[in-house]
């Protein structure tokens, strides 16, 4: 547990979106965010997500980090989307773990600084739990193996309530990361839990699975470490009524 | 974090349940963000301001502040005109962590009606929101 995050009884509400696109997302969050603002007693919500391929900025941009053009990005279909997180240009796609926490830090007295630390500490204990040896690394937030970036985080806050939350690459294609400067770091490169597994590992290879398998355990994952990280009781709770 | 008895809040500023500071000793309030919500943030690498002239109702917000990875909107204590605005932190973002109370200064308001300064807490009452 990171320094600052006391020992309140916490709850939240985790709900599996499955595949959304990331604008239905974004509005998903938004409309929780503003209800929680409105009514301080509506659960804390977070929503885990795969996202079809899309290129975000951040809140002060990031396109200068594009290295291809808007021509080509209209050729393969995908969009580049707006956001007011924090970070720069970052990609979404199939096979990457997204999680979105709603949470009102400010009721939950844990400082945002604390939030960052402890959504990288889920990716990288999630990480280890498949055999990959990741950590944080001095030129950037997120999370590393060596010099390739595994995961990334940046988060916003509206009256005290987070949204946005962290990326973690499970087993996506890493082609379009190579399209950009991710985060806005030159001669980065971007890998994977699939691609960064030991072949000596003594643990069942979840990217051997379907996806919709290996996604479920990357699922229970997030929130068994959200749960002790933060000290959240957190109930699953079913999609249908965040799909409608 | 800080503990809260570590936080350096003086005695002749007023505090907001945003965790902002406001100097009302003139006719014109200096805004910032209190040493509370600058540790809690952690290293602040951008403020996003607005622009001399532009008015406020209370409770709207007029800003950001992005720590490392996190954009934090911050919300106008009182009604009024923006009259200046603390361009050293175009290029200085860390002033708000170094000197929250001085250097790291936000905006300077005028108010539009002085009576929504009595909503403001004083110190006592600041510190008692927090231990909640």
């Amino acid at each position: 547990m990171p320094a600052g995050i006391n020992n309140l009884k916490r709850s939240a509400v985790f709900i599996d979106l499955k595949t959304m696109d990331y604008g239905r997302a974004l509005s998903l969050q938004a409309q929780t965010v503003q209800s929680k603002i409105k009514d301080q007693y509506i659960a804390d919500h977070i929503f885990f997500v795969e996202h079809p391929c899309v290129f975000t900025l951040g809140k002060r941009g990031g396109k200068e980090n594009l290295i291809v053009s808007n021509d080509f990005l209209t050729s393969k279909q995908i969009d580049i989307i707006r956001t007011d997180r924090g970070g720069n240009i970052t990609y979404h796609g199939p096979g990457q773990a997204v999680l979105y926490p709603i949470v009102d830090l400010e009721k939950n007295k844990i400082g945002v600084k604390d939030f960052v630390h402890g959504l990288e500490e889920i990716m990288k204990l999630t990480a280890l739990d498949f055999g990959v040896k990741a950590d944080r690394d001095q030129r950037n937030h997120g999370l590393w193996v060596g010099d390739s970036k595994l995961g990334s985080v940046g988060i916003s806050i509206k009256k005290g309530v987070s949204f946005h939350g962290l990326a973690m690459n499970i087993f996506p294609d890493l082609t379009p990361f190579s399209w950009i400067n991710p985060c806005g770091l030159s001669n980065v490169t971007m890998t994977s839990i699939k691609k960064e597994r030991s072949p000596y590992t003594q643990k069942k290879d979840p990217c051997e699975s379907t996806n919709n398998f290996s996604m479920a355990i990357v699922k229970q994952k997030f929130l068994t470490h959200f749960s002790s990280i933060f000290n959240f009781t957190i109930v699953e709770k079913n999609k249908s009524k965040y799909n409608a | 974090m800080k503990e809260i008895n570590d936080l350096n809040l003086p005695d002749n500023l007023k505090y907001t349940d945003d965790h902002e500071w406001a100097d009302t000793s003139g006719d014109v309030v200096t805004i910032g963000i209190n040493d509370y919500a600058q540790d809690q943030l952690g290293e602040i690498v951008f403020v996003e301001l607005p622009e001399v002239g532009d008015t406020f109702s209370k409770g709207d917000e007029f800003g950001s502040v992005e720590s490392v990875k996190a954009v934090s909107e911050i919300y106008i204590p009182i009604s009024g005109e923006v009259v200046g605005i603390n361009e050293d932190l175009e290029d200085a973002p860390e002033l708000v962590n170094e000197s929250c109370y001085e250097g790291g200064w936000l905006i300077k308001v005028k108010p539009e009606d002085t009576a929504e300064l009595d909503g403001l807490m004083d110190k006592a009452a600041y510190l008692a929101m927090l231990k909640g």
